[in-house]
Order: C-alpha cells, then sequence, then structure tokens
C-alpha cells in the first residue's frame, strides 16, 4: 500500500518537474548541516564566505587525508606487546633423555664388525709417517666392497695445481707410489695431505665428487656416520630399539617432587640420532604433571648410567647424556635445542619458561597447529603436535624420496618409501650430500614452513659439581650397582654416572603476550576524532551529505526528463507563447532581496494564491516561513 | 569626475577587504551573538536558559568541560613521546656472528722468556722468602739460578708489603724493614680486612714519584691475589714496551690454536679466521669477522650446522703467575662489534665438548625524544679508540682512557692507544701506576663523569647462549681421535697429543627464529589530532571551526570593539579640547548617539554633520513598514540593532 502510494507520489514529481534548484538545495544543506563549516560559508560576509569556504575545504582534505592515513595503519595490523613475569602453576616440561650414543656396542658390533676393521686398518695406513710405504700385515681379507661404496681417500696437495688423489687401499697403488716416494721427506716437515670421501652417483661411474676435509678426525667420523646408517638402516625397527639402551639400564633413580618415580614413568621413544630416549611427563597418556613450588626440592632428580664403556668408537666421541625440555606433546629434537650432561657430574638446570603468544594472521605470518603449512608433516606418526623443526625435517625428506627414491635414515619415512642403503641405493650418498649442502633446497623449506604462533622456550640455567664426592662414591655405586641387577659386583664408575636436577626458578614464567594495536575500535573512535576535530561531524554528517547527493540525483533526473518533454512538445506544437511559471521560479522570488520593494502584501500572499499548476513547494526549512532562532521580530519589540 | 574615481577605489577597497569591523557594537552583544550562533554546545545554553540558577549551572558545566577539555589535552600532549614494544618473531635464514676464539694464556711462556725472565726471577724469589715455596716441589719447568742478582728493581718500584696492624705499620716482605704507611688505604678485599685479622693482610704501595708522602696502599686478603696483582702490573709494564709486530709473533698463530674446524656441514680452515690482537688475551682469531665481505648464514639449525673446532691448548706453555686456569676464552658478538674478551668472553674447558646453543635476539630503542640513547655514537663527546661501531662498553673503555691520557700523560695497557700517546712504562713514566689506581677509583666511584656522559646504544644484537659441557672424548674414541688428530697437527709436533691439550667448541642456532624487538611511537600526529578531536568533541561539540571562531570572537572582534572603543574616547577628549566647554555637553551627546548609532561603527568615523544626517536611534520607532516575513533576510538581524554596513543589501 505504502508502497504503491510512494511510487505514485514519485510519479507524480516526474511529471510535474523539480520543485527547486541545485542552488537552493545547496543553500539549504549548507545552513542546517551540522558540520560546522558550511554554515559560515552562507551566513558570513562575502569576503569572510570566501575564506571560510577555502577553510571548509582545506579542513575536508585534512580530515580525508588522514582518514586515509588511519585506515592504512589499522590495515598494517601491528601489534604491542606486554610482558608478565612471576610465578604460578605450571605445567613441568616434558623432559627426553638419551644418551649420546645410539646403541651399545656390545650389541651392535656384529653388524658394525667389518667396518670397524676398515677404519682401523685405513688409520694406520694413513697415520703412518711415510704413506705409501704399504707393509700388508692383515690377517684377514678386508671386505674390499664395503669400503669401495664410498671410499676415503687421501689427497696429495704437494702440487697446488694438481692434487693427486690416493686411494687408501687403492689396487693402483705402484702408480702412486713413484710420486709419494719423492716426497718422503717433505711430508716429515709439513702436512700436506688431506683425507676426503670419494661420493659417486654410480658406483664406479665418473660422475664423483671429493668431499674435502681439513681434520682427518673429521673426515673418518663423516666417512663412519655414512657407511653406518646404510648399515643401520636395513635393520628393523624393534631390533633397533633392542640394540639400545633399555630405561632400566639406564634410569637408575628417580625422584619427582617428594614423590618417587622410576624408570616406567618415562616414555620410550625411538630416536634416529640418538637409539632409545625416555621422555618424562610427555603428557601422552595421562595428564601434565603440575609443579607449585619453585626450587630443586620440587623438582626432577634423577640418576642415569650411560656406560661409556660400551660405546661405538668412531660413531660419537663426546660421552654424556642428551637431554632436553620441550612442550607435551611435542617431538624432542635434540640437535638442536638439546643440552649435554657430562658424566661423573651432577647438572642442575633451572628453568624459567619463556612464552611467547602471537596473534594469527592477519597480524604476524604464524600457523597454530600446522594445517595450513604446505609441507607434510612426517612427525605426526608421533602423534606430536607441530613444530617448525618438524616441518623442516619432513620438507628435507620429501625432497629427499623425491630426488634420491629413497629416506633418510635420520628422519621419519613416508608411506611406501625405504632407508637408503649402500645396496639398494647405490648413489645416495652422492644425492645426500648434494642435497644436504644445497642452499637452494633450504630456502624453499624455510620459505614453506611457518613458525608456530604459541612459541615455548625453556631457557636453562645450568650449573655443575662432580658427583659424587671422593667419600660417598663408593656406597653410592654400591647401591645403584646392587639395585640394577641384585649383585654385588659394582658394575658403575664415574665415567658413566650422572645426576640431573631439574626444577623452576622462583620467577618460573615469562609471558610475552601481543594484542593488536589497532582495532575497529580504535579505527572508529580515530575516525571520529578526526572528523570532529577538523569539521565537528558525525557519521549523521556522512549521512545527510549522502541525502544531498541522492536529491541532486534526483533533481538531475527530473530535469532530464522535463528537459526532454520540453522538447518533445516544443517539437509538436507551441502552444503557449510562455511556459507557466514554475514553483522554483517563485520561490527565487522569495529570495530575491529585488522583491524587497515591492508591496508587502504582494509576496507573502503567495501561498493564499489560487493553485497554479505547478508542484507545491519543497518541504525545506529555508522555505518555511519560521524564526532561524528565538530572536524574531517579537524580541525586537521587547 | 574626478572624486568619483577615488571614491570608487575607496569603496572597492572596503569592499575586498576581507575583514569588516565586529558586527557587534558592545562586548555583550558580541557574547549573546556568539553563544547563540557558535557551534559548541552549552554556550548557547547560558543564553537561553531561562532563571539566574540555571544560568549559572550552565555557566559552570561549561567551564568545567572546557577545562576538562584542556587537562585532557595536555595530558594527551605529555604522553605523545611514549613508546610501545612490539616483538616479531621471524623465522628465516640467519647471519651468523662473529665467534673470537682466545687462548687463556697471551702468550707462549717459552717465547716470553727472555722478556720476563728478571720478572719471573723475582717473584719465584719472593715466593720463596716470604712463603717457603720453592720451585722444586712443583713441575721443574726451567732451572732456578742465579738467586745472588738482586736486580730487585721490582720490589723497590712497587714494595709487597704485609700489613701488621691498624697502626699504620708494615714489614717490607723484600728487605723486611718495617715502614710506615702514609696516605690512604684502598682495600680490594673489604669485607675480609673488617673481620679484623690483620695479621694475614697483603699488599702493596704506591706512591706519588714527586711527592713521595702521598701514598696508596691497596691490600688483598691473600697473598695469592696480592702476587698475581703485583705481577700483572709489572707485566703489563714490560709488554708496553714491546711492539705489537713482535708481540704478534709470541702469540700463537692460528695452526697452533685450530685442530680441525667444520661449518654447516664443510670443512673449513684457517683462512676463515681473522687475527685479531687483544693486549691482555695474545693473538685471539675470529671466524666469520665479515672482513673478508662476505658474512657467512645460517639455513639450518641445529648441532650439525654451526661451528666446531677442536682446539688446541698447550697447558705446557702456560706463564704460571700470569693467568692460573687453563683453557680457551670465545665470545660470540657481532662483526661489527668490538669483542671485549676480557669482559663477557664465555670460558671453555679442555677434555670436554663445550656445546654452545644460540637464540637470536635483535633490539631496537627509539632514540630521542623517545628515550636517552644513541644511534651512531656520533653525539658522545668521547672519541671512539675502537675501531668499531659504538657501543656503551667501547665508550667507557674510550673515555677512561683519554681521562688517563690526559691525567697521567700515558695510555693504559689494555686499551687501544689515542693518536699521539703512548702505552705507558716506567722508564718514561715512573709515576703511572700511582696515577693509574687513582684513575681506576675515581672510574669506578664515577668521579669521572664517563658513565654520565656515555649513552646506550639504540640497537644491539644479542645472542643468547646456553652452555653445556659433554665429556670429550669419550674413553672407547680417545685412542684414535688423539691418534688422528695428532696426525692433523702435522708432524712437526712430535709428542702424542694429550687430551687435556685439546678443547671441542660446537656452536649453533637452536633455531633459526629470530625475535626483533622494537619500541615504536605510541602516538603519530594523526592519532593525536584523533584524540583532540575525540575529547572536543566529548565535552563540547567542538570542533577546529569552534577555535577559529573563538579566536575570531574573543580575540580580533572584542579587540576591535576595546579599540574601537578607546579611539573615541580619545576622539571626544580631541574635540572637547578643541569646542570648548559650552560645546562639551552637546558633543557628548552627540558622542552618546553615535555611539548607538549603527553608522558610526565604520571606519571613518562620522563628523558632527553626518551624525546628524543619519537617521535616530531606533528607541523611537519611526513610523517605517515592519520587516517583511522572510527568513532569508532575517538571517541577517540576529542583533537588536543591524548595521547598515554588515548589510548585504549593496549587492
Amino acid at each position: 500500500m505504502n508502497l504503491k502510494k510512494y511510487l505514485v507520489r514519485a510519479l507524480h514529481r516526474l511529471q510535474k518537474g523539480p520543485g527547486y534548484t541545485y542552488k537552493e538545495l545547496l543553500v539549504w544543506y549548507c545552513d542546517n548541516t551540522n558540520t560546522h563549516g558550511p554554515k559560515r560559508i552562507i551566513k558570513e560576509g562575502p569576503k569572510k564566505k570566501l575564506i571560510w569556504f577555502f577553510l571548509t575545504l582545506l579542513f575536508a582534505s585534512l580530515v580525508f587525508w588522514q582518514w586515509g592515513i588511519l585506515i592504512n595503519t589499522y590495515l598494517s595490523y601491528n601489534v604491542t606487546s606486554s610482558l608478565s613475569i612471576g610465578f604460578k602453576t605450571m605445567k613441568f616440561p616434558a623432559v627426553t633423555i638419551c644418551n649420546a650414543n645410539p646403541f651399545k656396542y656390545s650389541e651392535v658390533k656384529p653388524l658394525l664388525k667389518e667396518l670397524d676393521r676398515l677404519i682401523e686398518a685405513a688409520l694406520e695406513r694413513i697415520l703412518q709417517p711415510t704413506p705409501g710405504n704399504s707393509t700388508e700385515n692383515m690377517s684377514l681379507p678386508l671386505d674390499l666392497e664395503l669400503w669401495n661404496q664410498i671410499p676415503l681417500v687421501l689427497i696429495d696437495e704437494h702440487d697446488k695445481d694438481n692434487p693427486i688423489i690416493l686411494d687408501i687401499f687403492e689396487t693402483n697403488q705402484t702408480a702412486v707410489d713413484n710420486e709419494t716416494a719423492m716426497d718422503t721427506n717433505a711430508t716429515l716437515e709439513e702436512k700436506k695431505y688431506k683425507l676426503a670421501v670419494k661420493l659417486c652417483s654410480q658406483q664406479g661411474s665418473e660422475n664423483c665428487t671429493y668431499r674435502n676435509f681439513s681434520s682427518a678426525a673429521q673426515a673418518v667420523t663423516e666417512w663412519y656416520i655414512l657407511q653406518s646408517t646404510s648399515i643401520l638402516s636395513k635393520v628393523p625397527l624393534h631390533e633397533r630399539i633392542r640394540m639400545g639402551y633399555q630405561a632400566e639400564d639406564m634410569i637408575l633413580a628417580c625422584l619427582y617432587g617428594a614423590e618417587p618415580c622410576n624408570y616406567k614413568n618415562f616414555t620410550q621413544i625411538y630416536h634416529p640420532d640418538h637409539g632409545n630416549c625416555y621422555i618424562f611427563n610427555w603428557g601422552m597418556d595421562e595428564e601434565a604433571l603440575n609443579s607449585s613450588n619453585p626450587g630443586a626440592e620440587f623438582g626432577l632428580k634423577l640418576i642415569l648410567d650411560i656406560s661409556q664403556q660400551d660405546y661405538i668408537p668412531y660413531l660419537s666421541s663426546a660421552a654424556g647424556a642428551r637431554l632436553m625440555l620441550h612442550q607435551q606433546k611435542s617431538f624432542p629434537f635434540l640437535k638442536d635445542q638439546g643440552i649435554y650432561a657430562m658424566a661423573g657430574t651432577e647438572t642442575s638446570i633451572g628453568v624459567l619458561v619463556d612464552e611467547l603468544e602471537r596473534m594469527g594472521y592477519p597480524y604476524s605470518d604464524c600457523t597454530v597447529n600446522g594445517s595450513d603449512v604446505p609441507v607434510r608433516n612426517l612427525y605426526s606418526q608421533y602423534n606430536t603436535s607441530y613444530s617448525i623443526q618438524a616441518c623442516l625435517r619432513s620438507c628435507f625428506q620429501n625432497h629427499m624420496v623425491e630426488i634420491c627414491g629413497c629416506g633418510h635414515y635420520m628422519f621419519p619415512l613416508p608411506e611406501g618409501v625405504n632407508y637408503c642403503n649402500n645396496e639398494d641405493n647405490p648413489g645416495w650418498a652422492y644425492c645426500y650430500s648434494s642435497l644436504r649442502s644445497s642452499i637452494k633446497q633450504r630456502q624453499i623449506c624455510i620459505d614453506s614452513c611457518k613458525e608456530t604462533c604459541n612459541d615455548t622456550q625453556y631457557k636453562m640455567t645450568i650449573s655443575m659439581a662432580d658427583w659424587p664426592s671422593e667419600a660417598s662414591e663408593d656406597w653410592i655405586f654400591h647401591i645403584l650397582s646392587y639395585e640394577r641387577d641384585m649383585s654385588t659386583n659394582v658394575t658403575l664408575d664415574r665415567n658413566g654416572i650422572i645426576k640431573l636436577n631439574i626444577y623452576f626458578q622462583e620467577y618460573n614464567y615469562r609471558t610475552i603476550s601481543e594484542s593488536a594495536a589497532t582495532t575497529i575500535v580504535w579505527l572508529l573512535s580515530s575516525l571520529g576524532g578526526q572528523f570532529g576535530f577538523w569539521m565537528g561531524g558525525s557519521v549523521l554528517c556522512l549521512i545527510e551529505f549522502g541525502e544531498i547527493i541522492i536529491d541532486s540525483l534526483w533533481i538531475t533526473i527530473i530535469n532530464v526528463i522535463s528537459w526532454c518533454k520540453g522538447l518533445k512538445q516544443r517539437r509538436a506544437r507551441a502552444r503557449y507563447p510562455d511556459a507557466p511559471p514554475t514553483v522554483s521560479e517563485l520561490v527565487e522570488a522569495h529570495t530575491n532581496l529585488g522583491f524587497q520593494h515591492e508591496p508587502v502584501g504582494a509576496v507573502p500572499g503567495a501561498p493564499a494564491l489560487p493553485p497554479e499548476p505547478g508542484t507545491p513547494p519543497p518541504n525545506y526549512d529555508s522555505l518555511r516561513v519560521q524564526p532561524p532562532d528565538t530572536l524574531g521580530p517579537d524580541s525586537d519589540a521587547d | 569626475a574626478a572624486t568619483a574615481p577615488g571614491k570608487k577605489i575607496t569603496a572597492r577597497l572596503k569592499r575586498t577587504l576581507p575583514v569588516r569591523g565586529p558586527q557587534a557594537p558592545t562586548l555583550s552583544e558580541l557574547m549573546r551573538w556568539y553563544c547563540l550562533n557558535t557551534n559548541t554546545h552549552g554556550c548557547r545554553r547560558i543564553v537561553v536558559s531561562r532563571g539566574r540558577l540555571r544560568r549559572l549551572l550552565w555557566i559552570v558545566l561549561t567551564l568545567s568541560a572546557v577545562g576538562l577539555i584542556l587537562w585532557q589535552c595536555a595530558e594527551l600532549l605529555m604522553n605523545y613521546y611514549s613508546a610501545s614494544v612490539s616483538v616479531t618473531v621471524q623465522f628465516q635464514k640467519l647471519p651468523f656472528p662473529a665467534v673470537t676464539i682466545c687462548n687463556i694464556n697471551p702468550y707462549k711462556y717459552s717465547a716470553m722468556k727472555e722478556y720476563l725472565y728478571e720478572l719471573d726471577k723475582e717473584t719465584k724469589k719472593a715466593l720463596e722468602t716470604f712463603y717457603g715455596f720453592s720451585e722444586g716441589k712443583s713441575k721443574v719447568r726451567r732451572s732456578v739460578d742465579d738467586w745472588n742478582s738482586t736486580g730487585s728493581d721490582f720490589f723497590e718500584q712497587i714494595p709487597l708489603l704485609k700489613v701488621e696492624d691498624f697502626s699504620r705499620t708494615a714489614t717490607e716482605l723484600h728487605s723486611g724493614q718495617k715502614r710506615k704507611i702514609e696516605g690512604s688505604v684502598f682495600h680490594k678485599d673489604s669485607s675480609i680486612v673488617n673481620s679484623g685479622d690483620s695479621n694475614d693482610i697483603i699488599g702493596f704501595q704506591l706512591c706519588d714519584a714527586n711527592n713521595s708522602s702521598e701514598c696508596a696502599l691497596y691490600t688483598f686478603s691473600s697473598g695469592v691475589n696480592a702476587i698475581q696483582e703485583w705481577y700483572k702490573l709489572h707485566y703489563m709494564n714490560i709488554m708496553a714496551q714491546i711492539p705489537l709486530e713482535i708481540k704478534e709473533k709470541l702469540s700463537y698463530s692460528a695452526e697452533d690454536l685450530l685442530l680441525t674446524c667444520f661449518f654447516d656441514g664443510l670443512s673449513c680452515d684457517k683462512r676463515h679466521f681473522t687475527r685479531f690482537h687483544h693486549p691482555l688475551h695474545g693473538n685471539c682469531y675470529t671466524f666469520n669477522s665479515g672482513e673478508s665481505g662476505t658474512i657467512l648464514s645460517t639455513s639450518t639449525g641445529g648441532s650439525e650446522y654451526g661451528l666446531q673446532v677442536v682446539l688446541y691448548i698447550d697447558e705446557a706453555d702456560y706463564n704460571p703467575f700470569l693467568v692460573t686456569s687453563t683453557g680457551a676464552k670465545i665470545m660470540v658478538h657481532d662483526q661489527n662489534e668490538y669483542p671485549f674478551i676480557e669482559d663477557i668472553g664465555t670460558e671453555i674447558e679442555t677434555a670436554a665438548a663445550t656445546s654452545i646453543g644460540m637464540h637470536f635476539t635483535q633490539s631496537r630503542k627509539l632514540s630521542k625524544p623517545y628515550s636517552d640513547c644513541t644511534e651512531t655514537g656520533a653525539d658522545i663527546p668521547v672519541e671512539n679508540l675502537y675501531n668499531k661501531s659504538y657501543s656503551l662498553q667501547i665508550c667507557l673503555h674510550s673515555c677512561f682512557q683519554k681521562a688517563m691520557v690526559e691525567s697521567c700523560g700515558c695510555a693504559q695497557y689494555a686499551q687501544p692507544l689515542p693518536a699521539g700517546a703512548e702505552y705507558c712504562n716506567y722508564k718514561r713514566n715512573p709515576n703511572w701506576m700511582y696515577c693509574y689506581y687513582r684513575l681506576h677509583e675515581k672510574f669506578v666511584k664515577e668521579q669521572l663523569g664517563c658513565q654520565q656522559i656515555c649513552k646506550e646504544a639504540c640497537s644491539f644484537k644479542e645472542w643468547a647462549l646456553t652452555t653445556s659441557i659433554a665429556q670429550w672424548p669419550s674413553v672407547v674414541s680417545e685412542d684414535w681421535m688423539l691418534r688422528v688428530l695428532s696426525w692433523d697437527k702435522g708432524q712437526k709436533l712430535n709428542k702424542k697429543l694429550n687430551k687435556t691439550d685439546l678443547a671441542n667448541l660446537m656452536v649453533f642456532y637452536k633455531d633459526l627464529n629470530e625475535r626483533f624487538i622494537s619500541e615504536n611511537p605510541a602516538n603519530t600526529l594523526v592519532i593525536l589530532l584523533s584524540n583532540f578531536g575525540g575529547q572536543l568533541g566529548l565535552w563540547m561539540s567542538c570542533s577546529v571551526v569552534c577555535v577559529i571562531e573563538i579566536v575570531e570572537v574573543f580575540f580580533i572582534d572584542s579587540l576591535s570593539i576595546v579599540l574601537r572603543r578607546q579611539w573615541q574616547r580619545a576622539k571626544k577628549w580631541w574635540s572637547g579640547r578643541q569646542q570648548g566647554r559650552a560645546a562639551q555637553a552637546t558633543a557628548s551627546d552627540v558622542e552618546r548617539q553615535g555611539h548607538e548609532n549603527p553608522a558610526c561603527i565604520d571606519e571613518d568615523l562620522p563628523t558632527f554633520t553626518t551624525a546628524l544626517r543619519l537617521p535616530l536611534p531606533q528607541d523611537s520607532p519611526l513610523p517605517r513598514t515592519p520587516p517583511p516575513n522572510y527568513s532569508t533576510l532575517r538571517l541577517e538581524t540576529a542583533f537588536t540593532e543591524q548595521l547598515p554596513d554588515t548589510l548585504e543589501l549593496g549587492q
């Protein structure tokens, strides 16, 4: 009903033409708007009018400029950080404990026997004062096939430009012999030999690289790691777990606060770098433990045995326990974040939790759970949460599988792929080594991985003391050995035993949390402030302005229509010499100051005139004969 | 015809003059007009309200709103220079820091023999006479001979004393004579001295060479400290006389110190290290110093991808009196930063693998006017003696060195030389030690003004280190490891290496997260203006337009009204003098008329005759037509009296 009425009215308006002009509209707007500038344009004298016109323009442009700045600031999504420090009940971190050596040498010896013999023989040759002077005293024939897969070579750098490559167990030794014999004296004075690992893409192919080492110790270690990786990757997982250190052998005593705990409280995990690792308070099955007291008395105390005698001699030269504090349900990356604990000492670790809580997109480029990262997380098979280290390693392994066709032993396997070994993938070491040192590959991984939004670091204050003391040594070793295997034989010594204290410091947390520096409320109040500051305007003023624009559009439409009509009519026939005066003309007469000299009664009588064939006057205040303020002519009389 | 153009011009001028006189004849009228027409809220209420109480209430409210606005805006202005902190974490390829490695012992003892022979002999002699210590009980390093040659210069210069009591007598340990202590007593370890057991106190006395009555006694609770400090003074004295090239030769070479090097999975050698001579630590080697133009970076975290070095620490060649601990000192720092290894170095143990995990944090403060820090150090009046970028430490050291050169005439050995100065030694500056100790005392007590002059740097990089130690080499790998390392070392070393001569060091990034803590200005001009606008709008719905209005009305208009009145009064007084007493009465009448007469308020003030010609004041109603009832016409009639020259009728 209403709609129909409205439509009819609009139709009438269209037929009858505009009732007022642009100028009227503008004057009316300026006079009645709530923004402060325009009113003065109307009310002031002609010179001031001009000044106010420009001032208003200036202020309007200032407002828009500053609005632009504000919106830009908002869209840059800045954050402010707040820091809180103190003590509260917190989840005790998960503690991962590993032996620096992955497997017991006694268990793994059958597998590595050949390798050890090879390296011993090679070292024998290298360390001879005059290399090349081969005195064969090998009792058993060496497994040269294993050697030839990844051989170690000696590089003779007497001639800088043409280094001579000497294979240590080479068959074409005669050719080399001549060369080295001449330089026998020189070697005594200066070291000119370097060890290198020869890596070939295919065995026997020409496509080989030599990985140079400035130090023989480094070269031997690297070579041994490559070879043993190839051997051990063929061993099934349960066998590898069996060869590693068992919890009951390693964890001799455990105390959490005042509560006793034992090796059963630890979760076993197989870690490729360190063999069997044990995690305390991982929170996978049970609730994480809380700690509500600072100080060593309320922390975790452990006594470990790393049995240094059973280390693999060439694999790891550093001895000790490797441990790491991390969040519950996260995978321990010991190579990155782990620390060592030295044998024969008591290591105390005071923990401060340094937490960074960040806001996600769009404030910073971080991920909450890793689901939006384009890298398949291989560590999800451990049921652990996303971390940047997991992402980087998964990324590497995915590349490795793609390029080399097999997975590296140190990282989890994607489905349907096997670990690399020398038999199945003869070129894997070459492939791995080139991939590892490829900057491009690393950059791809860095670019595709995102850090997590909540970054928790455990800041550790590490201190050490000798343990056990000379006086207490005997009884402590006795008791611990007895508890382990119920015999009176002392199976422990200083080189294997480690005491650990892990506890919260007095101020146990420091949290940096982010909050948005610019919120939508901030934006609105700033926009309002700007508009108000320069022009005293508000949203309603904007709506007013919009209304005026709609009105002027309306006038334009009506004008165009009437002009078309007029054109048509004129073309058809000019019936009347003059068009009847529109109301707008009459209105103009109202505002026209020239009318003043006319008799008073003439114009005020306009409403009383017989209705003209025109639209009624528009409903604007300016046309109303109403006093603009309380001071009318009546107050004059006062 | 001649006057018409002139009038036209004046008329035109009048029209083009931007500001005409105020529209209200009196101040109260002006205020009334302002209050009714202003855009600010509150003022209008004062005029419109009826009743005295209500009006008063509105006056109070409006004034308090104005007060609040002023207060809040002042608050906003005062807090303008505040900063907010933001922490960003970026995961990226990180530049590897420079790692400076020094042997704790600065120079090979065997090579230093010729310089230190006399001093060592004296020291040993002192040890034997005072403490009954003889070399034979410890390792026999060198034959102790020539005890008779009493070249006891060292003791004459700085005598070691045993303080017997606080009555200030002391026995000279060397000669056994008693002597009175004069001057002030400086306690290096005052808490123990105060315990009263004065028998064990050992010290040495430093006297002003020019004025021997001015002495300072330095006491130590233990002879170990006293002997070491005493030795160090003499040692510095001797070293100051040896030129740098020779000192570099006396110290360890890169081949001596570094056995193996491994970075980011690749071998490195001594070419990756830059030598840097430290006055107290001899030759130090900086890995990745950036001197070759490239700075290495790490794109993978973890111990395998960092720097791994095995250091050869030749313990047998240590100076027994200068250093008493064995190992190496390392420091992780930025390439542009000077390594103050004696201040903030980390010590590395031998026969162990030290693994140092790093976490990188970069901080940036806002400089003036937000905080008192310096970006480059260029605004600090202390010359940077170090060839590195500014830091507070550098400034303090440079400042001390400057003061030292100024007051003692020579430079202290541990810090670089300023231009034109040379290091202190006895021969040239017999007085320097006394001077140095005095100055150092002053420096520590902040009397030199260095702590006031030096400002902290605005941005700094920090590597938080997590250090842990493992046994290395392990029991089972020791054998082959030592053999291979001996081979690495080369045949010129004939003995087999001992594991206590070796230290393994791993420096790596724990993660590639770079924390960037930065201060940002909390306010910008735009925000300040928005806040102003918010305050103005909240309390009074005011804007800059209102401010302009206020300026216009309260300053320009009010002032011109007042001035005009003064001008008229002056004119009246003048005309009164001119016309005499008789005319004064009428003149005052005319003036009164003219005052209320709107025509009088013009730039050219009315004369008597023009005033008479003008229409009479309106309080006597004229028979005229009532004004037309149009709102457009009434817009201008805000005042009870309309000034003709402000009407726009002439258009």
